[in-house]
């Protein structure tokens, strides 16, 4: 067994890496480059400087040696990495890392709402359209779940934005909470924070309401096709003989079984969110994590755009590592490496 | 032979001093596009109580819709026609096919049990076996207590340790165990008769004979009445007090099982018997039934059997042979049983 927690470990660290090293010479294969554009900036504001000092400042602001070959950048970036430090933002002028821990709870707070109302969604129908295989809810719903999961989700983002938010003017349509409501989160001021919160969750509920749309359509065609295999299976036939009653056998028996496999999508795509949903922040200038990585892809801003991919593939590798680790502990079968399970 | 000669037919099945089942002309269909299946034809049985009885047949000849049929739990869309009733040792008199949902709840398990072919996929993979044997004795309103001490006699019985199956997931027990502890779910609520559908089929033969043995003893010790539905003829003479042939949805013959392996009366049974295959002869002298099993849409007119039968004349391809009785313990349905031994020799000797 602890073999096998070493092996997913390595395996962890590895991808990690992996992903890293090849994000950062991508970006850089990138046309553009904004080294230059912020030496051009520097030479254009400040004539008196020497070449050395300029060089000195695009390193400090890029936190790599900009003239330097791209191994020694990328020594010199990891290096920074390894002590905590992701380089400062060429566009913003402040620390990657205050970006990210700025955007993160955002980001945090829109996706987990959209991902926990789509999963209990999904699998609730799906459960349902399973019980009822072949009839025209069954049919139905299938084929809206088919189309809703088709549909890109930002397509969504757009149409609602226009309708619920230009037309019916109903919902804001950017940004994360109202300019003259003052962000209060606190136990001593509870009116405030409910009402902050509520503001907060108006702004989100557009972002909320298309990832929910989408997603919920494929947790429920997976949890339709994983509950009518349970149903036919040998073991439901012989619980219904026994007399167990339809809710102990509609939990205990197709639900713990047809949820099962869901659980390592689950990780996964709880790891996939926490890197925000790009294109969605974009349309809805949600500034969570995804958005600032397109600011940072339009600015050709290497750390910013390094600090949230590396945000975005921890993030899923956790996902997937979590998913491997804990699985055992769900689903008695996954035991078998190690064999100690009593 | 010639004792019988001038018996009249009888045109049912004998109704015996203490049946604790008794079937009449029960019959399973299912409609499908290309015609009515039927898998079930009109079988008359008695099952006399405490007994073993075997049923015998080949894949497709009903024999697990017979088993099915007897808890009235034949799947959709799979009608159920004819009369079951079910005489408990104390009570009323039960019509099995005439129940409400609730009380075939209740007849299910607690009067009725079940061991299914699939003893391996017939437990929740996600549940320890204590939770199945928990939920049975609830969803049946039982003493959870009492009732697992008697898991625990049930399993011990069956050469089990309690302790280590009760507190296992059914992926952790091998083959034989999860046989043997399916067999002590059904009858965890004491019921008097224990059906088991193929209930050795995917085990290896020194396992089928250690489960058959202690079958033999489970109903001595609870008083059990047993109907064991299998392919395997030589397996269920070593267990069966009687012994029914099903052939193409029908009873080809019931008789004692001593009579039944010393004179069978129906063609088919003997050939089935011949068929026998033994370990230590050579593939070459195998003696394979010729033919196929007739298809349940469209089963031949008059005597099923006739198209494969040596004995086969223009009569038994018009007229269905009545269940006639060769001997008091002995039922056959076929219009020759009487020439039936001379004509067709038994060459496989198939002992108890």
């Amino acid at each position: 067994m602890q073999q096998y927690y070493l092996e997913r470990t390595l395996q962890a660290v590895i991808t990690v890496v992996s992903v890293m090293t090849l994000a950062f010479f991508l970006l850089r294969l990138m046309p553009g480059n904004p080294a230059d554009a912020y030496r051009a900036e520097l030479i254009q504001n400040n004539p008196q400087l020497s070449q050395a000092d300029i060089d000195h400042r695009v390193e400090q602001k890029l936190n790599v040696l900009p003239d330097a070959p791209l191994h020694e950048q990328y020594i010199n970036y990891v290096a920074g990495l390894l002590q905590g430090d992701l380089g400062e933002s060429i566009n913003e002028g402040v620390p990657v890392s205050e970006i990210i821990s700025e955007a993160l709870p955002w980001t945090i707070f829109t996706m987990s709402l959209a991902l926990l109302l789509s999963f209990a969604i999904g699998i609730s129908f799906g459960a349902i359209m399973a019980y009822k295989e072949g009839s025209y809810f069954d049919n139905g719903l299938s084929v809206l779940s088919i189309f809703c999961n088709s549909i890109p989700n930002y397509i969504v983002g757009i149409l609602s934005i226009w309708f619920l938010g230009y037309q019916l003017e109903l919902f804001p349509t950017g940004g994360r909470y109202s300019t003259e409501m003052e962000p209060t989160v606190g136990l001593l001021e509870p009116i405030q924070t409910l009402a902050f919160l509520g503001d907060a969750l108006w702004h989100a509920s557009l972002l909320i309401l298309s990832y929910t749309v989408v997603a919920a359509g494929g947790w429920a065609l997976r949890m339709r096709g994983n509950s009518i295999q349970v149903l036919g299976e040998e073991y439901l036939r012989v619980a219904r003989l026994r007399g167990l009653s339809e809710r102990r056998i509609a939990t205990r028996y197709v639900g713990r079984n047809a949820v099962l496999p869901l659980y390592t999508a689950l990780l996964i795509a709880i790891g996939f969110a926490l890197g925000g949903s790009v294109i969605l922040e974009q349309v809805f200038t949600y500034p969570g994590v995804g958005y600032y990585m397109i600011e940072g892809l339009e600015a050709r801003d290497y750390p910013l755009m390094m600090g949230v991919f590396l945000v975005m593939t921890v993030a899923v590798v956790l996902g997937v590592y979590i998913a491997d680790l804990t699985y055992g502990l769900i689903d008695p079968r996954a035991q078998t490496r190690g064999g100690d399970h009593r | 032979m010639s004792r019988h000669a001038d018996a009249a037919p009888t045109a049912k099945t004998q109704t015996r001093s203490d049946a604790i089942l008794t079937c009449r002309d029960l019959s399973v269909e299912f409609t499908m596009d290309r015609g009515t299946s039927t898998v079930l034809n009109g079988l008359d049985i008695d099952i006399e109580r405490n007994e073993i009885i075997g049923i015998v047949g080949e894949s497709g000849s009903g024999k697990s819709m017979f088993a099915s049929a007897l808890l009235d739990a034949v799947v959709e869309p799979g009608v159920t026609t004819g009369t079951i009733t079910y005489r408990p040792a104390e009570g009323r008199e039960i019509d099995v096919l005439d129940r409400s949902d609730d009380q075939l709840q209740q007849l299910r398990w607690e009067d009725i049990s079940m061991v299914f072919q699939g003893a391996l996929s017939s437990f929740n993979p996600t549940l320890k076996l204590r939770g199945h044997f928990v939920e049975t004795l609830e969803a049946h309103g039982y003493d959870v207590e009492s009732g697992m001490e008697r898991t625990h006699e049930l399993l011990s019985d069956l050469y089990l340790d309690p302790g280590r199956v009760l507190g296992s997931y059914p992926h952790e027990l091998s083959g034989g165990m999860k046989q043997r502890a399916l067999i002590a779910l059904s009858l965890v609520l004491e019921p008097d008769v224990l059906v088991m559908d193929e209930p050795t089929a995917a085990l290896d033969l020194l396992m089928q004979r250690s489960i058959i043995s202690l079958l033999s003893a489970l109903r001595e010790k609870y008083d059990l009445t047993m109907v064991f539905i299998t392919h395997d003829l030589p397996l269920v003479t070593k267990l069966a007090d009687r012994i029914g042939v099903l052939y193409a949805f029908e009873l080809a013959e019931v008789s004692g099982t001593e009579e039944l392996l010393r004179s069978p009366r129906h063609p088919y049974t003997r050939a089935l018997l011949n068929s026998t295959p033994d370990i230590e002869s050579p593939l070459a002298e195998m003696q394979p039934i010729e033919g196929s099993a007739p298809d349940p849409v469209d089963v031949p007119p008059g005597c099923p059997y006739h198209e494969r039968c040596p004995l086969a004349t223009a009569d038994c391809a018009a007229v269905k042979p009545a269940m006639e009785a060769a001997s008091e313990t002995h039922d056959v349905a076929c219009h020759y049983w009487e020439r039936v031994p001379d004509e067709i020799d038994l060459t496989t000797e198939v002992s108890r």
